[in-house]
């Protein structure tokens, strides 16, 4: 017997699935343990081992592996719970940190927030500017040293730094991607005064174009490193301790992981790790149920994420934004639109109903949580509608108050709007899915998708409860609910699922024709180094693949597309075709006829993406089978439900989800309440557990 | 000066009642309206519903814009907008791009139903092209907009437009403009609307009229599907909005939208004081050689739920530095959607019911066919929302409710400066030094401006990377920096700008560059309560540099001295020549102070210094803080250096009576950081020394000091003599007690004394 363990430790829960090796699946779910985390990893063990019918020891000896995800980079950063670091650029270009390019006063905000002009400010720069020293040296564009490095006077910076106390030294030249001599020399300058000191150089880390985001990913990189190391070392040998063989495993944004030892040398790039979990699993799951385009909706208590599967692939980008500056990580596109379940509903200044983008948080939460919050949330609204169940919310082990929710929701939008609760009530909801769709179909349309070519997958607490209405409205074909053994712990399972990734990039910028010689040469270097990467990770591995792309532009055009390039020697023939590729997804993104081939194109950045594949698959396991009971034993009763301001109360029947078995099929309305949420299915849908036992919804309505 | 061309004021665009407008159109042109019962009846849920709903479909038309665009002035800068309009064209919904252009989309809508509905006609499946600035849809001839009537059922519902900046359409000069012009026949010929899509048909003809003109053919012709493409993508998710809740609702939705904002808008004005404010800024030269000072007048008056922009006294039209009516309506927009309505929907059409303009035909801000406005936009239009912002920024101050909102003036202009020559890979190049996009914002009440922020126009600027601007252009980057003193001296400090510092590289040729910008002999971005301005411009090309041989020798020049060579100071609108030995030091403008500089909390000073936001040196002059060798405030020092710098303040002025203590604060209603009211007494908040009566024009009959523009502090030009032959001062309005600034200025010597007069708390009537 032997196990795959995913844990995904998020800001309020820690969840856990243990893959077994004949097929099935077990989950649980503990509190997370602010701040150390590390307990609620062993604590969710621990549940899981004795759910098992074994002890810790017993479990982790039996493990191949632990995939984890973690909040840990993510949080300190947002935080500002960061190591005292120091930086050393290109002499005249230091203030390229707060300079920002200006978009770092409002990357990353709402439309609200960019409206409200004078609220908008900067975020103090990554590092104060006494410990951010230039050194004397110039490198140009073509990777030509202008101005040797002036090694005493670095010596002085360093010596500099270092009497400021710094913890690591982040260093990051300009064109040091096209020539790193000068921050490799740097780095045996700084440990010839500081041996041992944690030293990150961007032309290792990020060696990508534009100063401003490499300077910000290298920094951030060095902020997060002795943290994380921090986090996991201990960990890791307490988990040695229980007896774990196998290792342990850190998410990636990329949905690939990296081995514990070698994670903290590229901090910056787990900083998604907590959100690429559940795009990671709805892959897995949509190769299972064949399905080729997924849109994923992961809607918790405090936020909404979005992320989509195109063509059986998660949707990648190449930047990101963390605290308003511009990150260079290659990650799954994950984009957190809204408030989830803790959306408030508010009366604006004039008088208008608006949900969010505020939003209650875990504390004090939903009015009918009863924790001290008195704002109505979206949570309160279904409550009032009578789609919560106050006894048995998540499984009963959480009461909630419909006095309270009424209460908020009267005094915030039902007396000032002149509404009955009830009235109320129906105009959060519905604004709360109106709005939801209209924001899932930007993020789908701003991909170059349609809607109406995709299936949902609505997981989290609160999205299977609006998921019916969302969906409808976007247009796409059918919602799937996942459920059956992962329930619990969807992303925890996508943990589990993934397989060891690195990524090796180099900028060199050049203008088409590129001769084709260099750039094969240029993609076995970076493939030689992901090889090493995979390496040094220390885990066995059954195969290694590569993936091979270049970020292609029109010349003088913002917009950088990835696109894919052969393995092998490459032809001019196969650079032309790299083009053609090219401008075929550029019309697919921004529109038949938009290209502008008149200008040129030009070849940014090389990239190679390696996965090192794990021995264990881990798939979904079928559900019980049906057992012969017709679905109606289902049917645990009626209650009075809103499910459409247009048809008002009715009789809901109410199913558990646990008396129903795959191939059970009912019409809507219906509620089906599951011990992990509450699915809701409208009139116009048909709902079918499938052999998974995922709630499959098909949706007869229109989009609007 | 040009002279009027008959049969040119027809195409002057003005706003027109909607009833008129209605009245005015034929019968065979079927308007969709509903009446305010239905607006009235619409439930809370279906109103919330479809607002957001048109929000998504407003927003997608300009992420439809923004993708298909092939320009970098609209994919880079953001320099381009979007609306969605009602029947008559009151734009219901604008986006978050150029906010100027908001000012204009609408004014084409309105002449086109004018002068287009009977001949050639207004039909389902039609698009209008235009880019007369006069007719509107844009600022100057390089703002070109397609917009479309949009029908249903037979009737038309409404209009949607798409604006962009073309980067060549025709003219003398690459750009479209040019230091030289003497009309507008030296720029871009404006073309009013033409039906570029007939039948849902892009007409070939008419587009290759467009496009012909242009020096980039091919990128006009793009940016001119990329609009029709925005236009298509608003038309077809509007459809199915009305499909689903049908016509009338959505309209009344649209109507509430704009009544909303006005109404919002109106309950904001209701709580500030009735008055009139004061503001004047400058042009300083109207082309290349000129060495004139242009005047820009405001007199900005707030009565009940309404506000008037006055321009009256502005300086006629004059060489290129001119705007027609869009300018200064954009002007004001520019500085209102900030200041008052960031937290109001940005309906325009609601929005700008609220105020009236009055402006001269054939001024700088109202200039008449055929005089030249290519400039337009980034000049006095710009200066006008300058002087808008620093009139409602006073107003605000006098509520304790609204100081928030209070901000002193943003970097002043646009930096313009375009360089041209031959690339590293042998092919021609342009390029406008976009670094100059960080300007920085100005201080407000409870805070510093934001440091290289951006612009106030362009909320979602953008400055590029040193890097790919060495990559697509011939040049190295000695250094890219924020300027150390820039920002405007005050109790809260306004935001530092930057400077750049460039040098031919990897090209076989001289540069070409033109410089254009005013702001450089005297401020335009004002500060407030006697906060100083922000830094005055600064363009040099300095010839016949050392900046190559130290690099040779392995060593980067960090400072002016340190490049060497001669220094040519570039006036307000030059074309010069570049060297390859030659550099090219570029210094942008920096955000207005709030405050009087030596009420600044010394620990924010040291900080400061310590972060390079202030020299050690200014610390001591400006701010009268003192610092130990290890930068620590000397707390002593400091006192006894503000005591000394107030002492010089008072026998400037010639002060006699005994200082007063300003150690205290006097309590009272504010009126802005250093006066209260005492009854109808306007008294020093700081030493309680009495000020004036209230309602009157009393600061200018305060003490003053006027010294030579360098009292202002190392940001300021000292010698104005060599842009203007007026003579410029640094002037500051004294309390006679305490001798702290209740007004600092960096302005010509015949700048009007302050005349601002406004109501107290409860004495507005309505």
């Amino acid at each position: 017997m032997s196990y795959v363990i995913g844990i995904d430790v998020g800001g309020t829960f820690t969840d856990a699935v243990a893959a077994r090796d004949d097929g099935t699946m077990i989950s649980t779910k503990t509190p997370s343990t602010p701040p150390d985390y590390a307990e609620g990893v062993v604590t969710v063990l621990e549940d899981l081992a004795g759910r098992i019918g074994t002890d810790l020891h017993g479990l982790l000896s039996e493990t191949s592996y632990i995939a984890h995800g973690t909040t840990s980079t993510l949080n300190a950063l947002v935080i500002g719970d960061v190591g005292r670091v120091g930086w050393l650029t290109t002499v005249g270009h230091r203030d390229s940190i707060s300079i920002m390019n200006v978009v770092g006063r409002y990357a990353g905000q709402g439309p609200e927030q960019v409206q409200d002009i004078l609220a908008t400010r900067k975020p103090a720069p990554l590092v104060p500017k006494r410990r951010a020293k230039e050194v004397i040296e110039r490198i140009d564009y073509k990777g030509s040293v202008i101005v040797p490095l002036d090694e005493d006077h670095a010596r002085q910076a360093i010596r500099e730094l270092l009497a400021e106390d710094v913890e690591a030294i982040a260093v990051s030249t300009l064109w040091s991607f096209r020539n790193p001599a000068h921050e490799r020399r740097l780095r045996e300058l700084v440990h010839e005064q500081a041996p041992g000191m944690y030293v990150t150089l961007s032309s290792e880390l990020s060696p990508r174009i534009r100063e401003f985001s490499r300077n910000a990913t290298t920094i951030m990189s060095t902020q997060v490193g002795p943290t994380l190391s921090r986090y996991l070392e201990p960990l890791t040998d307490r988990l040695r301790g229980h007896g774990l063989r196998g290792p342990l495993l850190v998410m990636q944004g990329t949905g690939g992981t990296l081995a514990a030892q070698e994670a903290p040398k590229t901090a910056i790039t787990t900083v998604g790790s907590v959100l690429s979990g559940g795009v990671t699993g709805a892959t897995r799951l949509a190769e299972q149920l064949g399905h080729r385009n997924v849109i994923c909706t992961d809607v918790g208590g405090t936020t909404f994420l979005v992320g989509l599967v195109v063509d059986g692939a998660p949707l990648q980008t190449t930047t990101t934004v963390i605290n308003q500056h511009i990150i260079d990580v290659p990650m799954l596109k994950v984009q957190a639109i809204g408030s989830g379940g803790g959306a408030i509903a508010h009366l604006d200044a004039g008088g208008n109903l608006r949900v969010g983008p505020r939003s209650a948080q875990a504390v004090p939460g939903p009015a009918c949580y009863d924790q001290g919050g008195t704002e109505p949330t979206v949570t309160d609204a279904d409550l009032v509608l009578g789609i919560l169940n106050p006894d048995n919310f998540l499984g009963g082990r959480k009461k909630l108050s419909l006095e309270r929710a009424r209460a908020a929701i009267k005094e915030h939008v039902a007396d000032p709007l002149g509404l009955d609760v009830e009235a109320a009530a129906a105009a959060v909801f519905a604004v709360q899915n109106a709005q939801t769709s209209d924001l899932v179909r930007k993020v789908v349309v701003e991909s170059g998708e349609d809607p109406r070519d995709f299936v949902m997958y609505a997981f989290g607490g609160a999205g299977p409860v609006h998921c019916f209405a969302y969906g409808a409205e976007l247009g796409v074909q059918s919602t799937v609910v996942p459920l059956g053994p992962s329930a619990a712990a969807f992303s925890a399972y996508g943990l589990a699922a993934s397989n060891v990734g690195v990524v090796k990039e180099v900028s060199e910028p050049g203008t088409f024709p590129v001769p084709a010689l260099a750039v094969t040469k240029t993609f076995e270097d970076l493939e030689a180094e992901a090889r090493t990467a995979l390496e040094r990770q220390g885990v066995d591995l059954v195969d290694i693949g590569l993936r091979r792309e270049v970020d292609v532009r029109y010349t003088m055009q913002l917009a950088e597309l990835p696109t894919p390039v052969p393995s092998g020697t490459l032809t001019d023939a196969d650079l032309a075709d790299v083009i053609a590729n090219f401008e075929t997804r550029y019309a697919r993104t921004f529109g038949e006829g938009t290209g502008f081939s008149a200008a040129g194109f030009q070849f940014i950045t090389y990239r190679v993406h390696a996965t090192g594949v794990l021995p264990s698959t881990v798939t979904l396991p079928d559900a019980d089978p049906a057992d012969g009971a017709p679905v109606e034993a289902a049917l645990t009763g009626t209650r009075r439900a809103l499910l459409d301001p247009r048809r008002g109360f009715e009789d809901t029947p109410v199913y558990d989800y646990r008396r129903l078995r795959p191939g059970h099929r009912f019409t809507g309305p219906a509620i089906v309440e599951v011990p992990t949420t509450t699915v809701a299915v409208s009139h116009q849908d048909t709902a079918e557990i499938d052999r998974f036992g995922n709630l499959v919804l098909t949706h007869t309505t229109e989009e609007a | 000066m040009t002279h009027p061309v008959p049969g040119s004021e027809i195409f002057n665009s003005r706003p027109v009642d909607p009833d008129v407008l209605r009245a005015g159109v034929p019968s065979s042109l079927r308007l969709h309206t509903v009446g305010q019962d239905a607006v009235d009846n619409l439930d809370p849920l279906t109103y919330e519903v479809i607002r957001h709903r048109l929000w998504s479909v407003t927003d997608e038309m300009g992420e439809t814009l923004k993708r298909m665009s092939g320009s970098v002035v609209v994919t880079e800068a953001n320099d381009f907008d979007f609306a969605l309009c009602d029947e008559v064209g009151q734009e219901v919904q604008i986006g978050l791009y150029n906010t100027f252009l908001a000012a204009s989309l609408d004014l084409a809508v309105y002449w086109t139903l004018q002068n287009r509905a009977e001949n050639p006609g207004i039909e389902e499946g039609d698009m209008f092209l235009c880019n007369d600035p006069w007719v509107g849809g844009g600022l100057h001839q390089n703002d070109a907009t397609v917009y479309a009537p949009f029908f249903f059922e037979g009737q038309l519902f409404g209009w949607s437009s798409a604006v962009a900046h073309q980067l060549d359409v025709g003219g003398v000069a690459p750009g479209s403009w040019t230091p030289r012009a003497q009309d507008v026949f030296w720029e871009s010929l404006p073309t009013p609307p033409i039906k570029v899509v007939r039948n849902n048909v892009l007409q070939r003809d008419v587009a290759e009229m467009w496009t012909r003109r242009s020096r980039t053919p091919m990128l006009l012709s793009l940016d001119l599907r990329a609009k029709v493409g925005a236009n298509i993508t608003a038309q077809t998710r509007l459809r199915r909005l009305l499909e689903t809740y049908g016509a009338d609702t959505v309209k009344a939705v649209m109507k509430r939208i704009m009544d909303d904002a006005e109404q919002r808008l109106r309950a904001k004005l209701r709580e500030l004081p009735d008055g009139t404010w004061h503001a004047q800024g400058y042009q300083e030269h109207s082309g290349q050689g000129d060495r004139g000072l242009y005047k820009i007048v405001l007199a900005m008056t707030k009565t009940g739920d309404t506000l008037t922009f006055d321009f009256r006294g502005t300086a006629d039209q004059t060489g290129m530095i001119n705007c027609p009516y869009s300018g200064v309506r954009a002007g004001i927009m520019s500085a209102l959607l900030p200041v008052l309505a960031g937290d109001i929907p940005w309906a325009g059409g609601g929005l700008m019911r609220c105020f009236d303009i009055i402006a001269d035909e054939g001024t700088m801000i109202n200039a008449s066919f055929p005089a030249a406005v290519g400039k337009g936009p980034v000049g006095p239009a710009w200066a006008a929302g300058n002087l808008v912002n620093e009139c409602l920024a006073k107003m605000l101050d006098a509520r304790p409710a609204s100081r928030k909102s209070v901000q002193s003036v943003c970097g002043g202009t646009f930096d313009m400066v375009a360089l041209a020559g031959v690339d590293q890979r042998q092919y021609p190049f342009v390029s406008l030094v976009m670094d100059t996009m960080a300007d920085g914002y100005g201080a407000g009440v409870d805070r510093d401006g934001v440091d290289t922020g951006g612009m106030f126009v362009i909320p979602m600027g953008r400055a590029p990377d040193a890097e790919m601007t060495e990559f697509t252009s011939p040049v190295l980057l000695l250094w890219r920096r924020e300027e150390t003193d820039s920002g405007g001296p005050g109790t809260q400090r306004g935001g530092v700008s930057g400077s750049v510092c460039i040098v031919p590289h990897d090209t076989p040729a001289p540069l070409g560059g033109v410089f254009s910008g005013s702001g450089k002999a005297t401020t335009m971005n004002a500060g407030l309560a006697g906060g100083y301005p922000g830094n005055t411009q600064l363009d040099m090309v300095l010839r016949g540099a050392d900046a190559w041989n130290l690099l040779a020798a392995g060593r980067v020049p960090r400072s002016l001295e340190e490049v060497g060579g001669t220094r040519d100071i570039m006036g307000g609108e030059v074309e010069t020549g570049i060297g390859l030995g030659d550099a090219i030091f570029v210094h942008w403008q920096s955000g207005g102070g709030y405050g009087d500089p030596l009420r600044r909390d010394p620990a924010a000073v040291a900080e400061d210094v310590i972060e390079a936001k202030v020299s050690a040196q200014a610390a001591a002059d400006v701010y009268g803080v003192v610092l130990t060798a290890d930068g620590e405030v000397d707390a002593a020092a400091t006192e006894a250096r503000r005591e000394a710098a107030r002492a010089e303040r008072r026998s400037a002025a010639g002060i006699t009576g005994a200082a007063a203590s300003a150690a205290s604060t006097v309590e009272g209603a504010e009126l802005d950081a250093n006066q209260v009211l005492d009854g109808a007494t306007v008294r020093c908040r700081h030493c309680g020394t009495g000020l004036g009566t209230f309602g009157e024009a009393y600061l200018a009959a305060l003490p003053r000091v006027e010294t030579a523009p360098s009292g202002a502090g190392p940001h300021v030009w000292a010698d104005p003599s060599t842009y203007v032959d007026e003579p410029v001062v640094f002037r500051q309005v004294l309390c006679p007690g305490c001798a702290t600034a209740l007004l600092s200025q960096v302005v010509p010597a015949d700048h009007p004394l302050p005349a601002d007069t406004f109501a107290g708390q409860h004495s507005h009537a309505h």
